[in-house]
């Protein structure tokens, strides 16, 4: 690469330092901070680990982001591959439509849930039509509407980065595969998983890592039973100004993350 | 190729997304009448100061004009006040939360009671808060006060509610909405379990009634707005509610009916105070003189606004209005008010208030 064109790199890494890396130093400096203000401590930190519900919290948060991972997957692999194999004119068409929900506020599309979950909400109403009449669905503030909800928000992330990895397999190595006798099903085992693997593994962190996160969907749709972590991240910083706890937290998550991304990663290394 | 246009469309559809999320600002202070004098107010909005119908006879009056800057949680008031430079802030509007810390460190002037003609005007309790006193001196002026209690579904609920108990009876169970607030929370339980709503002893019996109440809920409520929806779509038929918003609604045509229980609720009080650089003193007696009259302060509950301390004010409400708002004498003495804490009791109760919430 030419000298000048590294520059090129300089405003994207600007950027990167001066608002993601120089703020999770901000971040970490709180995490160690004494309340008094005055001098470090490594409280925060402990205080989370003496109570058992933060993790107990933690643990669920978990389980219901991988929920939402694992739904995503199985909505978003056969829908890509349709795009990127059998589609042909309206590949484009298709695409946009998934892409159309980005264009709607986050917190638009939680209350456009609100309303089509809720008792004698739009899809009880729909249910009744059919003849399936069931008084009071009871989905709304559950976790399951916060996981139906999160699978709508991230789901397209998931058949992007799929779409693209299968889009770059040259189709010629499955017509071969198939022509030397392979049945469709250890084409795709062998041959189209593999090679859209880093595809998946994208998708993966673009899914899960945002929904360990959140705390709208799970306020507004979770009812007594939905909280994440997210939602104490939240209340330390707009409810009670503790920062210092709050930053623990998520410096405790975003460590969660580093884990998880690091174990993703060495199995789509494996896998290529 | 395709590749980079499925990039640049999520790229876009990122970027529009990002800006949908935030609104434009727009500062509206234009500078057109340079002799007048100017008085700067941080207050919240649509509360009182930046009502043109209300505002215009003072202003014309005194031969000013009223500036608001807006704040949108106590904690940023503190902020503001801590960083204003002299001049900037004249008047301002914190609550019993933050009063005491912004008196402790002298963000905030002597209030000389014998300057506003309408202090003796108000009823007693608000002349002897003992959030505005330090050292016996006053600093801040009661302006106006709420509750947050019981409201329910005329609709659904016949008879209505005498306890806040009502919040915790399985009667309802599924139907009530509690507020997703540890204050608020930890006062009502321990107004249940008949402790001292500022300073609980028993923690324990708190955290336990409020376990007991969380299965009764239907779904928490943390904005007014949440609470309209699931008020206008029948999914609750009680819960906890402000006085203000209940009024608001009341006047709006929804069968609401709000109460201040005779076993108690939470109160709280909103004070004028002059901030320490102010150099328009005089001007600004004249202000807080103004809002807490007899007409500013009638004008404004009967339009919807929250409960006046002027006695006269509230005397001239219309009883049942100001009964089924929570404004009535009654309802001011069912009331505990919500106390200043310290940071240490914020973070114990929150906890609690997380534990509640995140157990099954």
């Amino acid at each position: 690469m030419n000298n000048y064109k590294k520059w090129l790199t300089a405003p994207g890494t600007l950027t990167l330092l001066v608002f993601a890396v120089a703020p999770l130093f901000i971040m970490l400096f709180y995490s160690f901070r004494n309340d008094s203000g005055v001098g470090f401590t490594l409280q925060n930190y402990v205080r989370f680990f003496e109570k058992s519900f933060y993790l107990k919290l933690t643990g669920r948060t978990v389980i219901s982001s991988l929920t939402v991972t694992v739904i995503s997957l199985l909505i978003s692999y056969p829908l890509a591959y349709i795009m990127a194999k059998k589609l042909k004119g309206i590949r484009n068409i298709v695409l946009m439509l998934i892409i159309i929900p980005f264009f709607t506020n986050q917190l638009v599309r939680v209350y456009s849930w609100l309303i089509f979950l809720q008792d004698g909400g739009v899809l009880e109403e729909m249910l009744n039509v059919l003849g399936m009449a069931q008084d009071g669905l009871g989905i709304l503030y559950t976790r399951t509407a916060v996981v139906i909800s999160l699978v709508h928000i991230f789901f397209p992330y998931m058949v992007i980065t799929i779409y693209i990895a299968l889009e770059r397999i040259d189709n010629a190595l499955l017509e071969a595969s198939k022509s030397l006798g392979a049945s469709a099903v250890t084409t795709f085992f062998r041959v189209t998983l593999p090679m859209s693997w880093s595809g998946v593994v994208s998708g993966i962190l673009l899914v899960f890592v945002p929904c360990l996160g959140c705390f709208v969907e799970p306020r507004i749709l979770g009812g007594v039973d939905g909280m994440f972590i997210g939602n104490v991240i939240e209340d330390q910083f707009f409810e009670i100004y503790g920062w210092n706890f709050g930053a623990a937290i998520a410096f405790l998550l975003f460590a969660m993350v580093l884990v998880a991304m690091a174990l993703i990663h060495r199995m789509g290394g494996e896998k290529q | 190729m395709k590749k980079r246009i499925a990039l640049m469309l999520l790229a876009g559809a990122m970027v529009v997304s990002c800006l949908s999320g935030c609104g434009v600002k727009s500062t509206s202070d234009t500078d057109q009448n340079g002799e007048k004098q100017k008085l700067y107010v941080v207050n919240w909005k649509d509360y009182g100061s930046d009502d043109a119908d209300f505002i215009a006879a003072f202003e014309e009056a005194n031969n000013c004009e009223i500036v608001n800057t807006y704040m949108s949680s106590e904690e940023e008031l503190l902020t503001k006040l801590r960083t204003a430079k002299d001049g900037e802030i004249d008047v301002c509007l914190p609550n019993c939360s933050i009063l005491p810390a912004a008196i402790e460190e002298g963000l905030l002037k002597e209030v000389d009671s014998s300057k506003l003609e309408n202090f003796e005007k108000m009823f007693d309790r608000f002349k002897e808060q003992p959030e505005c006193i330090k050292d016996g001196k006053l600093y801040a002026v009661p302006f106006v006060w709420g509750s947050t209690a019981i409201a329910y579904n005329t609709n659904l609920i016949k008879e209505a509610p005498t306890s806040i108990n009502a919040l915790f009876d399985p009667q309802y169970a599924g139907k009530i909405t509690f507020r997703d607030d540890y204050n608020d929370a930890v006062m009502t339980a321990a107004l249940v379990t008949g402790q001292d709503a500022n300073n609980p002893k028993d923690m324990d019996a708190i955290k336990a009634k409020l376990l007991e109440q969380k299965k009764l809920n239907k779904t928490y409520w943390k904005t007014g707005d949440e609470f309209s929806k699931l008020f206008a779509s029948e999914q609750i038929s009680i819960g906890m509610m402000w006085s203000g918003q209940a009024a608001f609604m009341k006047q709006e045509g929804q069968p609401i009916a709000y109460v201040v229980p005779e076993d108690g609720a939470i109160g709280w009080v909103d004070n004028w105070g002059i901030a320490k650089g102010s150099q328009n003193e005089e001007l600004a007696y004249k202000f807080i003189d103004w809002m807490i009259s007899r007409d500013f302060q009638y004008n404004w509950a009967v339009n919807g606004g929250p409960a006046p301390v002027n006695q006269e004010a509230a005397d001239s409400l219309d009883p049942e209005y100001a009964a089924g708002a929570g404004m009535d004498e009654t309802s001011l003495n069912r009331l505990t008010f919500m106390q200043y804490r310290t940071d240490e009791v914020k973070q114990t109760w929150n906890e609690l208030w997380t534990e509640v919430k995140s157990s099954k």
